[in-house]
């Protein structure tokens, strides 16, 4: 499903302008990182994707649907929104009905929820401890059954804001391989993040923001070498790229084995 | 982005700059001669006096009036209602329906005793805006009050809009989650379950956390402890202490005189 944002301009009613002028096209089945220093606009930017916020000004489109003419909820059905916080969320009594709560409100017939809530608690990792109260839980996987509640909506795009904020290593991966099979199965994917590895080796589309504006476009190899353009938004390319960089490669690298292969190249030519 | 974690808005004006105990005393030396002094005019004039000018002073009119619309005047409103027409004696009558009697004497206690509670309030409201909650209770501290009643008193200032601003992040999770909030009655007291969970252990947690914080700070030592915060006290400060308490005992011993 595609996502349209048109010239999308907002203002907080304590009047701060968080985004000028915003114009994308996100195509179904895109991997998108956003990532800029904080309030440039990128929390501000993907809440009106599900109708949080509507736009002052221009128009966001989730496939053929305008964002003022839908409900937050009715929205629901085409972008699930995973949360900064896990805590903001969790109420039930087990980790199951927890993943149910959200197929339930989309009002899926209970065979197809059954068979989501599986194979979410599948991709998360969750199965053994399925009738388990959330808050008996560490943080990490706390995360791990907000998550799980927002993939078991099976909608066609999904948000995550922060994933790997407080996480450790294990989760992160977990949390690369769901992102991964959410690629194989055709899913959009938009990721708010300050983690520059994660986002590096992740992500194809990586868009910058700063100052409510969109700085940076484009795949990951042609966004993260700019350092110039990063750093006024305070974001530093990976390490890796850096090294690469600094070496005078030739191409930009995003993560340790394409710095290998090109640092490979470079000593054989 | 900023919720706001108390009313004060801050601005520089003479009132923001004036000692929070200053600000405090003022409340006192504005309320009790509205109540005490026996000439009927008092609540209005230091109304219209005093409180008002004391907005534009503070330069924070707009909010000031903004919150008397929404705040006192359907309080002040109601009082003046139920007083006007249920409030017996009085001999000058001025309309008559079924067995309520509005007369000149019950509307004028009425009206009295409405603007007595403007004045209330609005000194109080005048004071919230102006000062900063932790500015106060640095003041009170330093000047001999236990960190402790601080503590109650600065917690329960902010609790509204904390846990506002945490419930309205929850609303938008759950919604975004499906949870229909917008449509039938019935729909929205089902939906209070997946808000009220997350709010209430949310804030327990928030509260341990906070505990442990301010523990780590020494809050509870018993050494004598110095402030980030240096608050003035002017000899300007000083003197208008001593005329509203001046003004205070006035309206105490105008109250004993005239009646």
């Amino acid at each position: 499903m595609n996502i349209q944002i048109e010239n999308l301009t907002f203002r907080y009613p304590n009047g701060v302008l968080a985004l000028r002028g915003v114009s994308l096209h996100i195509a179904s089945g895109e991997l998108v990182a956003i990532i800029g220093q904080n309030g440039a606009g990128k929390t501000t930017l993907v809440k009106h994707l599900n109708g949080l916020l509507l736009p002052s000004q221009g128009r966001v489109l989730i496939g053929d649907w305008d964002t003022r003419q839908y409900s937050v909820a009715k929205l629901a059905q085409r972008v699930g929104y995973v949360f900064q916080n896990p805590d903001e969320q969790l109420f039930t009594k087990t980790v199951a009905d927890e993943i149910a709560f959200g197929p339930r409100n989309l009002g899926y017939p209970k065979e197809r929820i059954e068979t989501l809530v599986e194979d979410a608690l599948h991709l998360t990792h969750l199965e053994t401890m399925r009738s388990m109260n959330p808050y008996d839980l560490s943080p990490t996987w706390r995360k791990m059954v907000a998550v799980a509640s927002i993939l078991a909506m099976d909608t066609p795009i999904l948000v995550f804001d922060e994933p790997t904020t407080g996480q450790d290593a294990a989760s992160v991966a977990r949390l690369a391989s769901i992102i991964a099979e959410l690629r194989r199965r055709g899913k959009t994917v938009l990721t708010i993040t300050h983690d520059i590895d994660f986002c590096a080796e992740n992500f194809e589309r990586v868009i910058v923001m700063g100052g409510g504006q969109v700085l940076l476009d484009g795949t990951a190899k042609d966004v993260l070498g700019q350092e110039e353009i990063l750093a006024q938004t305070y974001v530093d390319p990976p390490q890796i790229t850096r090294l690469g960089l600094r070496l005078g490669l030739t191409e930009v690298v995003c993560t340790p084995q394409e710095f290998l292969d090109a640092f490979e190249r470079r000593c054989s030519a | 982005m900023h919720e706001r974690l108390s009313f004060y808005i801050k601005r520089d004006s003479p009132l923001h700059r004036l000692n929070p105990l200053t600000k405090l005393t003022l409340i006192f030396g504005l309320i009790l001669p509205a109540f005490l002094v026996p000439f009927y005019w008092t609540p209005h004039l230091l109304l219209i006096v005093v409180v008002f000018p004391l907005a534009f002073l503070g330069r924070v009119q707009r909010e000031y009036f903004a919150a008397s619309a929404r705040l006192i005047l359907p309080v002040a409103g109601f009082l003046f209602v139920m007083q006007a027409l249920f409030i017996p004696g009085g001999e000058t009558v001025l309309a008559k329906a079924w067995f309520l009697t509005l007369t000149k004497e019950s509307l004028m206690f009425a009206f009295a005793n409405a603007m007595r509670i403007m004045v209330m309030v609005s000194s109080f409201t005048l004071f919230m805006l102006t000062t900063h909650p932790s500015e106060l209770m640095s003041d009170l501290t330093q000047r001999g009050l236990p960190g402790q009643f601080a503590y109650v008193i600065i917690a329960t200032l902010q609790i509204i809009p904390q846990m506002q601003a945490k419930a309205n992040t929850i609303i938008a999770a759950q919604r975004s989650r499906g949870l229909d909030t917008e449509s039938s009655f019935a729909r929205r007291i089902r939906a209070l379950v997946p808000l009220v969970g997350p709010l209430v252990f949310g804030s327990l947690v928030e509260v341990e956390e906070r505990a442990i914080a301010i523990e780590a700070r020494g809050f509870t030592s018993s050494r004598p402890k110095t402030s980030l915060r240096e608050i003035v006290d002017r000899p300007l400060d000083k003197g208008l202490r001593w005329f509203l308490l001046f003004v205070m005992l006035a309206a105490l011993l105008s109250r004993i005189w005239f009646s």
